[in-house]
């Protein structure tokens, strides 16, 4: 009863914290545009103006565009209606695009960046995990050390350096793979499409190899660290005492034992998917939130960079706190108290 | 009286610092970073007295492969790729001491009084470290970036120092929380020493190892950083640093037209910056755990 009451404090103060670090987020979110000079509806209107709009009762139209872009009211009301339009999942209106929503440029562009971080996240713990594990137990072989120094050089290369060496073989020298893009024009976008989904797949194969191949080392070295650790655990010297096969003892006993952190650092790079390969997008034009980002810089539409900014903030915030609540439940060694 | 003593004592401190890089460099890792690093400074150094070309003036005929005259070539500006690359490092090492010297002072700073005076401020600070460490470091950059219109080099330093606080602030703050509880402080405590005192002299030594290898890590993630903001055409237009060499390769399409000189000179060298940085971060790394020192 008494471990209980612990829990159950330590979850309260793990939301309350959660509810102020995002409230503190959204409030910077909320002021870097509103301290910078520029105004939204001054780049509007002369953007309808070019187009060749005409304006009848300029005043009246500024007060509209002034509550749509909710620049009405003292500060502290300003901060109060945008929290409540963030809780209704309205982001406001691109200035670009106007009067298109941000929230729907977002939703068109957030699945394709999932689809390509999350199978591109996976197949590399998967593989790395694997290489990484054998070379572990087998930490004195040549091979197995060679392998590391690889490792640690693909960790410190940026994802987007391996994209245009990729473009430069794939484009240059052996032109397989599609370059840009995330899936053939004609096929339209149609998740039930069995057509569709084999071109998205075939789409991604370049982008994703520039985030699978440079996160590959990351993971190779910390699983490798863990099971050379291992090795020297009783456990491990006792069931080689007892004759049992090596294979089995890796499989059985040291994959099993190093598997959970490792599980646990690809859950936290899964809640992370959302900020993940912001520049890849941008090099192979694949149409998720980094192409969006990139776009909107180029056009200096800010209001879409801030929800960018936002949506990603609260995703990262979110996983991490689920991580954080879920850690000492996975892990019983690690305590509800604060250390 | 007291002469012999200090000079005993500086002799000590000396040897100690000696020893300390008699270390530091039997670590392969190390020394093989450093060796990288110090040759990637020399040859910028070196190399921008010795070609006198202006990195952002046209100077030749576009695209021109690598001969005597462009020993990298020029690019599709007829700009010298050789002058780029020998000013983007000294531009790049130029922020990432600015934003190391920042990030790890006033993080450290930071840390050290949040672990240490505790109380209603130490969770103040707690709670604006954890949100910095939540917000998105590269769309939030850009959103300053978009916002500010004008970066020059300095400001650029201090918008990723903005976001590069806080990592060590809060390593700091946890070491000096698992610091405070032990036996060697209550023992100075009780010698009558006062709080600021136990503080430089009991707890910040403990640290200083720390934040070396952390003043190190701190010049990749710079480096690093800025290179990604600039790829996306952001922070100093003006200035020929290395992320804008990558935003002009990008722009130009260089990988599609066989203009090799161009881009793999800058991959190639913020690379070898990468990995020597990294190398001497883990070299101090495994100083300060020794635990770590068997691992291979």
């Amino acid at each position: 009863m008494v471990r209980f009451g612990r829990v159950h404090k330590y979850f309260v103060k793990r939301i309350i914290l959660f509810f102020i670090i995002m409230l503190i987020a959204i409030f910077i979110n909320f002021m870097i545009p509103r301290l910078t000079p520029g105004n939204p509806i001054v780049t509007v209107i002369g953007m309808l103006l070019r187009q060749g709009s005409r304006f009848e009762n300029i005043d009246e139209i500024i007060d509209t565009y002034e509550r749509m872009f909710g620049l009405k009211g003292s500060l502290p009301e300003q901060f109060v209606r945008y929290l409540t339009e963030i809780f209704r999942g309205n982001l406001g209106y691109s200035i670009r695009y106007f009067p298109v929503k941000v929230s729907v440029l977002i939703g068109r562009s957030l699945p394709f960046t999932i689809f390509l971080l999350g199978l591109s996240t996976v197949i590399s713990w998967v593989v790395g995990t694997i290489i990484g594990l054998l070379a572990g137990w087998k930490s004195e072989s040549n091979l197995s050390k060679a392998f590391s120094y690889v490792a640690l050089v693909l960790n410190v290369i940026p994802y987007y350096m391996l994209a245009l060496v990729l473009i430069y073989v794939f484009a240059y020298l052996i032109p397989i793979f599609p370059l840009t893009g995330a899936y053939k024009g004609s096929l339209g976008m149609n998740w039930a499409n069995i057509e569709f989904i084999k071109s998205l797949l075939w789409h991604s194969i370049l982008p994703s190899m520039s985030i699978i191949i440079t996160s590959l080392g990351w993971w190779f070295l910390s699983i490798r660290s863990l099971v050379v650790d291992l090795k020297g655990e009783d456990f491990i010297t006792l069931s080689e005492a007892k004759g049992l096969k090596e294979n089995y003892i890796m499989w059985r006993y040291a994959f099993r034992n190093s598997l959970l952190p490792q599980v646990t650092m690809l859950a936290l790079s899964l809640g992370g998917i959302v900020n993940g390969a912001l520049l890849t997008e941008m090099i192979f034009s694949y149409p998720g939130l980094g192409l969006l980002l990139f776009e909107s810089i180029s056009t200096a539409d800010y209001t879409v960079i801030q929800g960018i900014t936002l949506i990603i903030t609260l995703s990262v915030g979110f996983a991490t706190f689920i991580i954080d609540i879920m850690y000492p439940l996975i892990d019983p060694r690690i305590t509800y108290e604060e250390s | 009286m007291s002469r012999p003593w200090t000079s005993i004592r500086k002799n000590a401190r000396a040897r100690q610092i000696m020893g300390g890089l008699r270390d530091l460099f039997s670590s392969r890792e190390f020394t093989a970073g450093f060796i990288i690093f110090a040759s990637l400074v020399m040859f910028s150094t070196v190399g921008s007295a010795l070609v006198g070309y202006d990195p952002m003036a046209s100077v030749g005929p576009p695209n021109i492969a690598p001969n005597s005259q462009y020993l990298f070539g020029t690019d599709s500006f007829g700009r010298d790729v050789m002058s780029q690359i020998l000013h983007g490092i000294q531009l790049s090492l130029i922020v990432a001491l600015l934003v190391s010297t920042v990030d790890t002072f006033f993080g450290s700073t930071v840390g050290f009084v949040a672990g240490y005076y505790g109380g209603l401020i130490g969770s103040a600070l707690g709670i604006i470290m954890d949100v910095m460490l939540v917000v998105p470091i590269l769309p939030a950059i850009v959103l300053i970036t978009v916002t500010v219109r004008k970066v020059e080099l300095w400001l650029m330093a201090m918008i990723l120092s903005l976001f590069g606080w806080a990592a060590p602030a809060r390593q700091v703050r946890s070491q000096t929380l698992s610091l405070k509880a032990r036996e060697f402080i209550d023992v100075a405590k009780i010698s009558g020493a006062r709080r600021s005192e136990i503080l430089f002299v009991e707890i910040v030594p403990h640290m200083l190892q720390w934040m070396s290898a952390h003043y190190v890590y701190d010049m990749l993630w710079a480096i690093l950083t800025e290179a990604s903001v600039e790829v996306l055409g952001l922070g100093p237009q003006h200035m020929m640093t290395l992320g804008m060499m990558l935003f002009w390769v990008i722009r130009k399409a260089a990988m599609y037209r066989n203009l090799w000189w161009w881009w793999i000179t800058p991959i190639a060298v913020l690379i070898c910056l990468f990995v020597s940085l990294y190398l001497m971060h883990r070299g101090l790394d495994r100083m300060v755990n020794p635990r770590l020192r068997g691992r291979r």
